[in-house]
């Protein structure tokens, strides 16, 4: 467990595990289409990950039987989501510009778990790249690609002097 | 989600607004994923609907370009056409749309394996 006291010695925007797979928790919680789907964050190793529980409405092909394809990309879109917001030092809410997936494994009916890399995150644009496995890490069943728009920021009135 | 039609080599199928669909509990507008999802299986179909077969296929990858955020007060329709088609892959292209509008939502391109006809289904099949 973190303490407040020891997240004081941590670098700006890296906040305590448990703290922000909460915050994440949050963000998840807003989106009507991920709890439908049951999302859920979890710590891991100093970052947080998404969870996504195994249920039979998940399944896309029943003689495999294998997840939804749709449902990885909503799971990859929505950490990549996720990821870019919690990044962003206003927790601007992004748009998702465009996303490519790559299906690398069936996705057996297991739980399913996400984790994101941001690539860049600039003032307007994320680039953020999600891994996807299921039993075993080192075996990811999808990869995917996702780029993100982050609304424009009010200008402050120094800056608008400035201009 | 419906099927709406099924030509040569194209597929159409419509999706009706649902609040469980939707990106924020303040916004009627649906997730960008319900697209993804809406335009992956309308490709499918269209492999299934250009190989006149109902062996099993497996998205290689699905790229989507989102142009304008889906409302959610309107059905949306996805149309998936299959210009190309070989003996292994098949490529799609699909547009989506909402019911009744001709401005694009959003764009997709799908490569698909054909006769993924793989272990894990013949293991299934002789069990």
């Amino acid at each position: 467990m973190c303490t407040t006291g020891n997240s004081k010695h941590q670098a700006a925007g890296a906040a305590n595990s448990p703290d922000e797979c909460l915050a994440w928790q949050g963000l998840l919680e807003r989106i009507p289409y991920a709890r439908h789907l049951g999302l859920q964050a979890q710590t891991d190793n100093g970052g947080v990950l998404i969870h996504l529980p195994y249920r039979e409405a998940l399944i896309g092909n029943f003689k495999l039987p294998a997840l939804h394809g749709g449902v990885l990309a909503a799971l990859i879109e929505l950490t990549a989501r996720t990821a870019a917001q919690r990044r962003d030092k206003d927790h601007r809410c992004p748009r998702i510009l465009d996303s490519h997936i790559n299906y690398l494994r069936s996705a057996a009916i297991l739980p399913t778990f996400a984790s994101a890399e941001i690539i860049r995150q600039g003032r307007r644009t994320s680039l953020v790249e999600v891994m996807c496995w299921q039993d075993n890490r080192a075996a990811p069943i999808a990869s995917g690609r996702v780029q993100l728009l982050l609304p424009a920021v009010v200008a402050t009135n120094t800056e608008a002097q400035e201009q | 989600m419906q099927i709406i039609s099924i030509t040569k080599n194209q597929a159409c199928i419509r999706l009706p607004p649902n609040p469980r669909l939707f990106v924020d509990d303040n916004t009627e507008e649906f997730c960008a994923s319900v697209l993804y999802s809406l335009a992956d299986s309308a490709s499918g179909l269209a492999v299934l609907a250009e190989a006149r077969d109902s062996s099993p296929i497996a998205t290689l990858d699905l790229r989507v370009d989102y142009f304008q955020p889906a409302k959610g007060d309107r059905a949306l329709l996805a149309v998936a056409t299959c210009p190309k088609l070989t003996e292994e892959v098949a490529f799609i292209h699909c547009d989506i749309f909402h019911e009744g509008c001709h401005e694009l939502l959003a764009t997709a391109n799908a490569t698909f394996m054909r006769n993924t006809l793989g272990g894990r289904i013949l293991a299934n099949e002789r069990a």
